[in-house]
Protein backbone atom coordinates (compact mmCIF):
# COMPACT_ATOMS: atom_id res chain seq x y z
CA UNK A 1 0.00 0.00 0.00
CA UNK A 2 1.35 3.29 -0.78
CA UNK A 3 1.41 6.14 1.89
CA UNK A 4 -0.74 8.85 2.11
CA UNK A 5 -0.18 12.41 2.72
CA UNK A 6 -2.82 13.51 5.56
CA UNK A 7 -4.44 15.86 2.50
CA UNK A 8 -5.09 13.05 0.30
CA UNK A 9 -5.99 11.11 3.49
CA UNK A 10 -8.55 14.10 4.35
CA UNK A 11 -9.77 14.09 0.95
CA UNK A 12 -10.58 10.15 0.91
CA UNK A 13 -12.26 10.19 4.28
CA UNK A 14 -13.88 13.31 2.71
CA UNK A 15 -15.23 11.49 -0.01
CA UNK A 16 -16.09 8.33 1.92
CA UNK A 17 -18.25 10.30 3.80
CA UNK A 18 -20.12 12.11 1.30
CA UNK A 19 -20.86 8.91 0.02
CA UNK A 20 -21.75 7.51 2.82
CA UNK A 21 -24.37 10.40 3.33
CA UNK A 22 -25.82 10.00 -0.16
CA UNK A 23 -26.42 6.66 0.73
CA UNK A 24 -28.15 7.68 3.62
CA UNK A 25 -30.31 9.78 2.13
CA UNK A 26 -31.48 7.07 -0.36
CA UNK A 27 -32.29 5.06 2.19
CA UNK A 28 -34.09 7.44 3.86
CA UNK A 29 -36.27 8.03 1.04
CA UNK A 30 -36.74 4.51 -0.24
CA UNK A 31 -38.02 3.69 3.63
CA UNK A 32 -40.40 6.75 3.21
CA UNK A 33 -41.29 5.29 -0.34
CA UNK A 34 -41.87 1.72 1.23
CA UNK A 35 -44.15 2.75 4.70
CA UNK A 36 -45.95 5.07 1.96
CA UNK A 37 -46.89 1.65 -0.01
CA UNK A 38 -47.79 0.11 2.91
CA UNK A 39 -50.41 2.25 4.37
CA UNK A 40 -51.60 2.50 0.63
CA UNK A 41 -52.22 -1.31 0.53
CA UNK A 42 -53.59 -1.43 4.16
CA UNK A 43 -55.97 1.13 2.68
CA UNK A 44 -56.49 -1.11 -0.26
CA UNK A 45 -56.75 -4.34 1.35
CA UNK A 46 -60.01 -2.06 3.37
CA UNK A 47 -61.20 -0.56 0.15
CA UNK A 48 -61.20 -3.78 -1.55
CA UNK A 49 -63.48 -5.51 1.15
CA UNK A 50 -65.93 -2.58 0.43
CA UNK A 51 -65.36 -2.94 -3.29
CA UNK A 52 -66.87 -6.50 -2.79
CA UNK A 53 -69.91 -5.39 -1.04
CA UNK A 54 -70.42 -2.82 -3.28
CA UNK A 55 -70.34 -4.70 -6.74
CA UNK A 56 -72.55 -7.47 -5.22
CA UNK A 57 -74.84 -4.70 -4.52
CA UNK A 58 -74.01 -3.38 -7.91
CA UNK A 59 -74.99 -6.76 -9.55
CA UNK A 60 -77.35 -8.15 -7.10
CA UNK A 61 -79.56 -5.19 -6.82
CA UNK A 62 -80.25 -4.73 -10.55
CA UNK A 63 -80.98 -8.54 -11.51
CA UNK A 64 -83.87 -8.67 -8.55
CA UNK A 65 -85.70 -6.00 -9.92
CA UNK A 66 -85.66 -7.63 -13.44
CA UNK A 67 -86.58 -10.86 -12.34
CA UNK A 68 -89.62 -9.25 -9.86
CA UNK A 69 -90.73 -6.74 -12.78
CA UNK A 70 -90.40 -9.36 -15.82
CA UNK A 71 -92.47 -11.71 -13.25
CA UNK A 72 -94.83 -8.80 -12.24
CA UNK A 73 -95.29 -8.29 -16.00
CA UNK A 74 -96.39 -11.99 -16.75
CA UNK A 75 -99.27 -11.91 -14.37
CA UNK A 76 -100.49 -8.44 -15.50
CA UNK A 77 -104.64 -8.60 -16.63
CA UNK A 78 -105.11 -7.85 -19.92
CA UNK A 79 -106.58 -4.42 -19.63
CA UNK A 80 -103.66 -3.13 -16.98
CA UNK A 81 -101.32 -3.24 -20.15
CA UNK A 82 -100.41 0.47 -19.24
CA UNK A 83 -98.57 -0.38 -16.05
CA UNK A 84 -96.82 -2.56 -18.39
CA UNK A 85 -94.56 0.30 -20.09
CA UNK A 86 -93.42 1.50 -16.62
CA UNK A 87 -92.08 -1.89 -15.85
CA UNK A 88 -90.72 -2.34 -18.96
CA UNK A 89 -88.82 1.27 -18.27
CA UNK A 90 -87.47 0.34 -15.06
CA UNK A 91 -85.95 -3.05 -16.54
CA UNK A 92 -84.47 -1.45 -19.14
CA UNK A 93 -82.91 1.06 -17.19
CA UNK A 94 -81.78 -1.23 -14.07
CA UNK A 95 -80.68 -3.35 -17.56
CA UNK A 96 -78.24 -0.53 -18.83
CA UNK A 97 -77.01 0.08 -15.51
CA UNK A 98 -75.82 -3.37 -14.72
CA UNK A 99 -74.53 -3.97 -18.64
CA UNK A 100 -72.93 -0.61 -17.76
CA UNK A 101 -71.18 -1.78 -14.68
CA UNK A 102 -70.25 -4.82 -15.93
CA UNK A 103 -68.39 -3.67 -18.95
CA UNK A 104 -66.28 -1.40 -16.72
CA UNK A 105 -65.56 -4.17 -14.46
CA UNK A 106 -63.89 -6.33 -17.43
CA UNK A 107 -62.11 -3.37 -18.74
CA UNK A 108 -60.58 -2.92 -15.30
CA UNK A 109 -59.52 -6.54 -15.25
CA UNK A 110 -58.47 -6.21 -18.72
CA UNK A 111 -56.43 -3.08 -17.85
CA UNK A 112 -54.91 -5.45 -14.32
CA UNK A 113 -53.57 -8.09 -16.80
CA UNK A 114 -52.21 -6.18 -19.08
CA UNK A 115 -54.20 -6.84 -21.87
CA UNK A 116 -55.20 -3.66 -23.22
CA UNK A 117 -54.34 -2.47 -26.16
CA UNK A 118 -56.21 0.86 -28.57
CA UNK A 119 -57.66 -0.25 -31.45
CA UNK A 120 -57.65 2.46 -33.77
CA UNK A 121 -60.27 3.59 -36.29
CA UNK A 122 -61.46 6.42 -37.76
CA UNK A 123 -63.79 7.42 -35.71
CA UNK A 124 -67.20 10.00 -35.89
CA UNK A 125 -66.57 12.02 -32.76
CA UNK A 126 -70.21 13.62 -33.49
CA UNK A 127 -72.27 10.43 -33.59
CA UNK A 128 -70.20 8.38 -31.19
CA UNK A 129 -70.94 11.61 -28.61
CA UNK A 130 -74.76 11.72 -29.37
CA UNK A 131 -74.82 7.51 -29.22
CA UNK A 132 -73.47 7.99 -25.54
CA UNK A 133 -75.91 10.83 -24.60
CA UNK A 134 -78.90 8.87 -26.09
CA UNK A 135 -77.96 5.97 -24.13
CA UNK A 136 -78.75 7.95 -20.83
CA UNK A 137 -81.54 9.54 -22.09
CA UNK A 138 -84.05 7.56 -19.83
CA UNK A 139 -81.92 8.05 -16.82
CA UNK A 140 -81.72 11.84 -17.51
CA UNK A 141 -85.13 12.30 -18.96
CA UNK A 142 -86.34 10.25 -15.07
CA UNK A 143 -83.84 12.62 -13.41
CA UNK A 144 -85.09 15.72 -15.48
CA UNK A 145 -81.63 16.60 -16.53
CA UNK A 146 -81.06 17.96 -20.19
CA UNK A 147 -77.81 16.56 -21.66
CA UNK A 148 -76.74 19.36 -23.91
CA UNK A 149 -74.23 18.55 -26.50
CA UNK A 150 -72.16 21.12 -27.94
CA UNK A 151 -70.25 20.57 -30.73
CA UNK A 152 -67.50 23.06 -31.93
CA UNK A 153 -65.81 21.55 -33.99
CA UNK A 154 -65.26 23.92 -37.52
CA UNK A 155 -62.81 22.39 -39.66
CA UNK A 156 -63.19 18.57 -41.56
CA UNK A 157 -66.47 17.68 -43.15
CA UNK A 158 -68.89 19.85 -40.38
CA UNK A 159 -70.90 17.48 -39.68
CA UNK A 160 -68.72 13.85 -39.90
CA UNK A 161 -65.89 15.03 -38.08
CA UNK A 162 -63.36 11.81 -38.24
CA UNK A 163 -60.37 11.32 -35.33
CA UNK A 164 -58.25 8.55 -35.25
CA UNK A 165 -58.40 6.68 -32.08
CA UNK A 166 -60.17 3.85 -30.50
CA UNK A 167 -64.06 4.01 -30.07
CA UNK A 168 -64.98 1.45 -27.48
CA UNK A 169 -62.17 3.05 -25.11
CA UNK A 170 -63.94 6.65 -26.14
CA UNK A 171 -67.28 5.57 -25.37
CA UNK A 172 -66.41 3.87 -22.33
CA UNK A 173 -64.43 7.13 -21.20
CA UNK A 174 -67.66 9.21 -21.63
CA UNK A 175 -69.93 7.36 -20.48
CA UNK A 176 -67.78 7.51 -17.22
CA UNK A 177 -67.94 11.15 -17.32
CA UNK A 178 -71.81 11.41 -18.59
CA UNK A 179 -72.91 8.61 -16.02
CA UNK A 180 -70.60 10.61 -12.59
CA UNK A 181 -72.32 13.99 -13.82
CA UNK A 182 -75.83 12.51 -13.75
CA UNK A 183 -75.38 10.61 -10.58
CA UNK A 184 -73.95 14.08 -8.90
CA UNK A 185 -76.20 16.30 -10.28
CA UNK A 186 -79.21 17.89 -8.62
CA UNK A 187 -82.91 17.11 -10.09
CA UNK A 188 -84.04 19.46 -12.94
CA UNK A 189 -80.51 20.97 -14.04
CA UNK A 190 -78.31 19.64 -16.46
CA UNK A 191 -75.03 18.47 -18.01
CA UNK A 192 -73.13 20.16 -20.48
CA UNK A 193 -70.80 18.28 -22.65
CA UNK A 194 -68.45 20.88 -24.92
CA UNK A 195 -66.27 18.82 -27.74
CA UNK A 196 -63.66 21.16 -29.70
CA UNK A 197 -60.55 20.52 -31.51
CA UNK A 198 -57.00 22.06 -30.55
CA UNK A 199 -54.27 21.21 -33.75
CA UNK A 200 -54.79 17.27 -33.34
CA UNK A 201 -55.78 17.18 -29.65
CA UNK A 202 -59.80 16.76 -29.24
CA UNK A 203 -61.10 18.48 -25.97
CA UNK A 204 -63.77 16.88 -24.19
CA UNK A 205 -65.45 18.66 -21.45
CA UNK A 206 -68.58 17.23 -19.37
CA UNK A 207 -69.78 19.88 -16.79
CA UNK A 208 -72.35 19.45 -13.76
CA UNK A 209 -74.34 21.32 -11.56
CA UNK A 210 -74.48 18.50 -9.07
CA UNK A 211 -72.63 19.00 -5.35
CA UNK A 212 -69.44 19.10 -6.81
CA UNK A 213 -65.96 17.81 -5.42
CA UNK A 214 -63.44 19.39 -2.48
CA UNK A 215 -60.00 20.81 -2.98
CA UNK A 216 -58.84 18.11 -1.20
CA UNK A 217 -60.51 15.21 -2.71
CA UNK A 218 -60.23 16.13 -5.93
CA UNK A 219 -56.76 14.28 -5.27
CA UNK A 220 -58.20 11.37 -4.23
CA UNK A 221 -61.07 10.63 -6.64
CA UNK A 222 -58.92 8.86 -9.26
CA UNK A 223 -57.44 6.19 -6.74
CA UNK A 224 -59.28 2.81 -7.19
CA UNK A 225 -61.96 1.92 -5.18
CA UNK A 226 -62.62 5.25 -3.69
CA UNK A 227 -65.83 6.30 -3.09
CA UNK A 228 -66.31 9.93 -1.49
CA UNK A 229 -69.27 9.12 0.19
CA UNK A 230 -68.60 4.91 0.87
CA UNK A 231 -70.77 4.74 3.65
CA UNK A 232 -73.26 2.04 4.04
CA UNK A 233 -75.56 4.48 4.45
CA UNK A 234 -73.90 6.00 1.22
CA UNK A 235 -77.12 7.28 -1.59
CA UNK A 236 -75.46 6.85 -4.53
CA UNK A 237 -74.24 3.48 -6.18
CA UNK A 238 -71.15 2.72 -7.81
CA UNK A 239 -68.33 0.90 -7.00
CA UNK A 240 -65.32 3.24 -7.32
CA UNK A 241 -63.46 1.95 -10.11
CA UNK A 242 -64.98 4.48 -12.91
CA UNK A 243 -62.34 7.16 -13.11
CA UNK A 244 -59.56 4.81 -12.17
CA UNK A 245 -60.62 3.06 -15.23
CA UNK A 246 -61.09 6.41 -16.92
CA UNK A 247 -57.36 7.45 -16.37
CA UNK A 248 -56.11 4.05 -17.27
CA UNK A 249 -58.04 3.99 -20.57
CA UNK A 250 -56.62 7.62 -21.13
CA UNK A 251 -53.35 6.27 -20.35
CA UNK A 252 -53.67 3.84 -23.17
CA UNK A 253 -54.71 5.71 -25.94
CA UNK A 254 -52.04 8.75 -24.59
CA UNK A 255 -54.54 11.27 -23.12
CA UNK A 256 -55.40 13.34 -20.11
CA UNK A 257 -57.77 14.47 -17.91
CA UNK A 258 -58.42 17.63 -15.35
CA UNK A 259 -61.07 18.43 -12.88
CA UNK A 260 -62.06 22.04 -12.06
CA UNK A 261 -64.92 21.48 -8.92
CA UNK A 262 -66.04 24.16 -6.47
CA UNK A 263 -67.93 21.93 -3.50
CA UNK A 264 -71.80 23.07 -3.82
CA UNK A 265 -71.01 24.58 -7.26
CA UNK A 266 -70.87 21.70 -9.48
CA UNK A 267 -68.09 19.91 -11.46
CA UNK A 268 -65.82 20.03 -14.94
CA UNK A 269 -63.93 16.96 -15.75
CA UNK A 270 -62.22 17.72 -19.13
CA UNK A 271 -60.01 15.21 -21.02
CA UNK A 272 -57.38 16.39 -24.19
CA UNK A 273 -57.19 13.50 -26.51
CA UNK A 274 -54.05 13.18 -29.09
CA UNK A 275 -54.82 11.94 -32.84
CA UNK A 276 -53.65 8.56 -32.96
CA UNK A 277 -50.98 7.61 -35.50
CA UNK A 278 -50.95 4.75 -37.71
CA UNK A 279 -47.48 4.20 -38.13
CA UNK A 280 -45.71 3.83 -34.43
CA UNK A 281 -41.88 4.55 -35.52
CA UNK A 282 -40.14 1.59 -36.52
CA UNK A 283 -42.98 -0.46 -37.26
CA UNK A 284 -45.94 -0.14 -39.34
CA UNK A 285 -49.62 -0.31 -38.42
CA UNK A 286 -50.41 -3.74 -40.16
CA UNK A 287 -47.10 -4.81 -38.87
CA UNK A 288 -45.88 -5.51 -42.67
CA UNK A 289 -42.47 -4.08 -41.83
CA UNK A 290 -39.11 -5.58 -42.56
CA UNK A 291 -36.83 -6.82 -39.50
CA UNK A 292 -34.24 -8.35 -40.37
CA UNK A 293 -31.89 -5.09 -40.36
CA UNK A 294 -28.38 -5.40 -40.82
CA UNK A 295 -27.43 -3.14 -38.07
CA UNK A 296 -29.49 -5.59 -35.83
CA UNK A 297 -27.89 -6.85 -32.34
CA UNK A 298 -28.94 -10.14 -31.58
CA UNK A 299 -28.99 -11.05 -28.01
CA UNK B 1 -38.68 -18.06 -42.27
CA UNK B 2 -40.35 -14.73 -41.20
CA UNK B 3 -44.02 -16.38 -42.33
CA UNK B 4 -44.67 -18.76 -39.76
CA UNK B 5 -44.32 -16.31 -37.19
CA UNK B 6 -47.74 -14.65 -35.99
CA UNK B 7 -46.58 -10.87 -34.80
CA UNK B 8 -47.49 -8.84 -31.69
CA UNK B 9 -47.16 -5.57 -30.86
CA UNK B 10 -46.39 -4.64 -27.08
CA UNK B 11 -48.12 -1.72 -26.16
CA UNK B 12 -46.79 -0.13 -22.82
CA UNK B 13 -48.24 -1.11 -19.38
CA UNK B 14 -49.57 -4.95 -21.09
CA UNK B 15 -47.83 -8.19 -21.27
CA UNK B 16 -47.78 -10.80 -23.51
CA UNK B 17 -47.06 -14.75 -23.01
CA UNK B 18 -47.95 -17.26 -26.20
CA UNK B 19 -47.77 -21.04 -26.57
CA UNK B 20 -47.23 -20.38 -30.47
CA UNK B 21 -44.63 -18.96 -32.45
CA UNK B 22 -44.69 -15.11 -32.10
CA UNK B 23 -42.18 -12.31 -32.99
CA UNK B 24 -43.22 -9.71 -30.46
CA UNK B 25 -42.10 -6.14 -30.92
CA UNK B 26 -42.51 -3.48 -28.82
CA UNK B 27 -40.42 0.46 -28.59
CA UNK B 28 -38.67 1.78 -25.35
CA UNK B 29 -37.20 4.71 -23.67
CA UNK B 30 -37.41 4.72 -20.00
CA UNK B 31 -39.77 1.95 -19.52
CA UNK B 32 -38.31 -1.58 -19.12
CA UNK B 33 -38.99 -4.52 -21.00
CA UNK B 34 -38.52 -8.29 -19.82
CA UNK B 35 -38.30 -10.58 -22.76
CA UNK B 36 -38.72 -14.31 -20.61
CA UNK B 37 -38.21 -17.49 -22.32
CA UNK B 38 -38.83 -21.67 -21.48
CA UNK B 39 -35.65 -22.86 -22.79
CA UNK B 40 -37.12 -26.18 -22.26
CA UNK B 41 -40.58 -25.98 -23.28
CA UNK B 42 -39.11 -23.29 -26.34
CA UNK B 43 -42.02 -20.64 -25.60
CA UNK B 44 -41.97 -17.34 -24.09
CA UNK B 45 -43.68 -13.65 -23.41
CA UNK B 46 -42.82 -10.04 -22.86
CA UNK B 47 -43.72 -7.19 -20.29
CA UNK B 48 -43.58 -3.49 -21.04
CA UNK B 49 -43.69 -1.50 -17.62
CA UNK B 50 -43.35 2.06 -17.57
CA UNK B 51 -42.54 2.98 -13.34
CA UNK B 52 -40.68 0.73 -11.20
CA UNK B 53 -43.29 0.63 -8.60
CA UNK B 54 -47.11 0.30 -7.64
CA UNK B 55 -48.25 3.60 -6.19
CA UNK B 56 -51.43 1.68 -4.25
CA UNK B 57 -53.45 4.20 -6.05
CA UNK B 58 -54.08 3.29 -9.83
CA UNK B 59 -55.07 0.05 -11.34
CA UNK B 60 -52.77 -2.38 -10.34
CA UNK B 61 -51.73 -3.21 -13.73
CA UNK B 62 -48.43 -4.09 -15.42
CA UNK B 63 -47.52 -0.66 -15.91
CA UNK B 64 -45.39 -0.93 -12.40
CA UNK B 65 -42.65 -3.24 -12.76
CA UNK B 66 -43.18 -4.84 -9.42
CA UNK B 67 -46.59 -6.35 -11.06
CA UNK B 68 -45.76 -6.61 -14.63
CA UNK B 69 -42.44 -9.00 -13.60
CA UNK B 70 -44.85 -10.94 -11.67
CA UNK B 71 -47.82 -11.46 -13.45
CA UNK B 72 -45.55 -12.03 -16.49
CA UNK B 73 -43.95 -15.03 -14.51
CA UNK B 74 -46.75 -16.06 -12.94
CA UNK B 75 -48.34 -16.45 -16.81
CA UNK B 76 -46.00 -18.87 -17.81
CA UNK B 77 -46.73 -20.75 -15.18
CA UNK B 78 -50.07 -20.61 -16.36
CA UNK B 79 -48.76 -22.10 -19.31
CA UNK B 80 -46.83 -25.12 -18.05
CA UNK B 81 -42.95 -23.41 -17.57
CA UNK B 82 -40.94 -24.57 -14.10
CA UNK B 83 -38.99 -22.37 -12.85
CA UNK B 84 -35.51 -23.65 -13.30
CA UNK B 85 -36.50 -23.32 -17.00
CA UNK B 86 -36.71 -19.67 -17.37
CA UNK B 87 -34.37 -17.27 -18.01
CA UNK B 88 -34.57 -13.76 -19.10
CA UNK B 89 -33.56 -11.26 -21.12
CA UNK B 90 -34.04 -7.59 -19.92
CA UNK B 91 -34.02 -4.30 -22.04
CA UNK B 92 -34.69 -0.48 -22.09
CA UNK B 93 -34.49 1.84 -19.10
CA UNK B 94 -33.16 4.86 -20.83
CA UNK B 95 -32.87 7.64 -19.50
CA UNK B 96 -34.00 10.22 -22.38
CA UNK B 97 -35.17 13.19 -20.95
CA UNK B 98 -32.36 15.43 -20.13
CA UNK B 99 -29.98 16.15 -16.65
CA UNK B 100 -32.66 14.55 -14.53
CA UNK B 101 -31.08 14.59 -11.61
CA UNK B 102 -32.81 13.70 -7.89
CA UNK B 103 -34.41 10.49 -6.65
CA UNK B 104 -37.58 11.48 -7.47
CA UNK B 105 -36.43 11.27 -11.43
CA UNK B 106 -34.03 8.45 -12.95
CA UNK B 107 -37.01 6.25 -14.01
CA UNK B 108 -35.08 4.44 -16.30
CA UNK B 109 -32.30 3.63 -13.34
CA UNK B 110 -34.68 2.74 -11.13
CA UNK B 111 -36.80 0.50 -13.73
CA UNK B 112 -33.68 -1.44 -14.54
CA UNK B 113 -33.26 -1.65 -10.74
CA UNK B 114 -36.23 -3.73 -9.77
CA UNK B 115 -36.05 -5.95 -12.64
CA UNK B 116 -32.55 -7.27 -11.56
CA UNK B 117 -33.67 -7.30 -7.95
CA UNK B 118 -36.94 -9.32 -8.65
CA UNK B 119 -35.37 -11.57 -11.25
CA UNK B 120 -32.65 -12.42 -9.01
CA UNK B 121 -35.19 -12.84 -5.82
CA UNK B 122 -37.22 -15.16 -8.27
CA UNK B 123 -34.12 -17.06 -9.26
CA UNK B 124 -34.08 -16.37 -12.71
CA UNK B 125 -31.26 -16.11 -14.24
CA UNK B 126 -30.76 -12.82 -17.09
CA UNK B 127 -28.90 -14.20 -19.94
CA UNK B 128 -28.53 -10.72 -21.47
CA UNK B 129 -29.28 -7.53 -21.54
CA UNK B 130 -29.28 -3.63 -23.11
CA UNK B 131 -30.39 -1.20 -20.77
CA UNK B 132 -29.74 2.42 -19.60
CA UNK B 133 -28.10 4.60 -22.05
CA UNK B 134 -29.31 8.07 -23.83
CA UNK B 135 -31.34 6.44 -26.32
CA UNK B 136 -34.30 4.87 -27.61
CA UNK B 137 -34.40 1.07 -28.18
CA UNK B 138 -36.61 -1.09 -30.70
CA UNK B 139 -37.08 -4.92 -29.33
CA UNK B 140 -38.16 -7.72 -31.83
CA UNK B 141 -38.29 -11.11 -29.53
CA UNK B 142 -38.73 -14.30 -30.96
CA UNK B 143 -40.52 -15.92 -28.52
CA UNK B 144 -39.83 -19.78 -29.35
CA UNK B 145 -35.86 -19.15 -30.27
CA UNK B 146 -35.70 -16.56 -27.23
CA UNK B 147 -33.92 -14.81 -29.96
CA UNK B 148 -33.81 -10.95 -29.35
CA UNK B 149 -33.30 -8.48 -32.27
CA UNK B 150 -32.52 -4.80 -31.27
CA UNK B 151 -31.52 -1.86 -32.03
CA UNK B 152 -30.88 1.49 -31.02
CA UNK B 153 -33.52 4.60 -32.37
CA UNK B 154 -31.53 8.22 -33.24
CA UNK B 155 -34.89 9.94 -32.15
CA UNK B 156 -36.58 9.17 -28.91
CA UNK B 157 -40.36 8.44 -29.32
CA UNK B 158 -41.25 7.67 -25.43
Amino acid sequence: MSELTDKQLLRELRLRLEERKKFDNEMKELSKDFQSVTKKLKESEALKSHFISNISNEIVNPFTSILGLSKAILSVEKNDWKKVVSMVALIHSEAFNLDFQLRNIFVAAKIEAGEIAPNITKVNIRSLAQTVIDSFNIISRKMGIDIDLQFNVEYGFGKNFYFKTDSEKLKLILSNLINNALKYSYKDSKVIVKIWVDEDILNISVQDYGTGISEKNQKIIFERFKRLDSGINSINRGHGLGLSITKSLLDVLGGKIEIDSKKGEGSTFSIELPEAKNVIEGFSGDGNDVFFDDDDEIF
Amino acid sequence: MENRYLQHFLYPSSLFVNKEPFVIKTILGSCVAICIWDKKLKFGGMNHYMLPNWNGNDLASPKYGNIAIDKLIERMFYYGSNRKDLVAKIFGGGELLEASTGNSMMIGERNIRVARLMLEERNIPIVASSTGGKRGRKIIFFNDTGEVRHKFLEKKVY
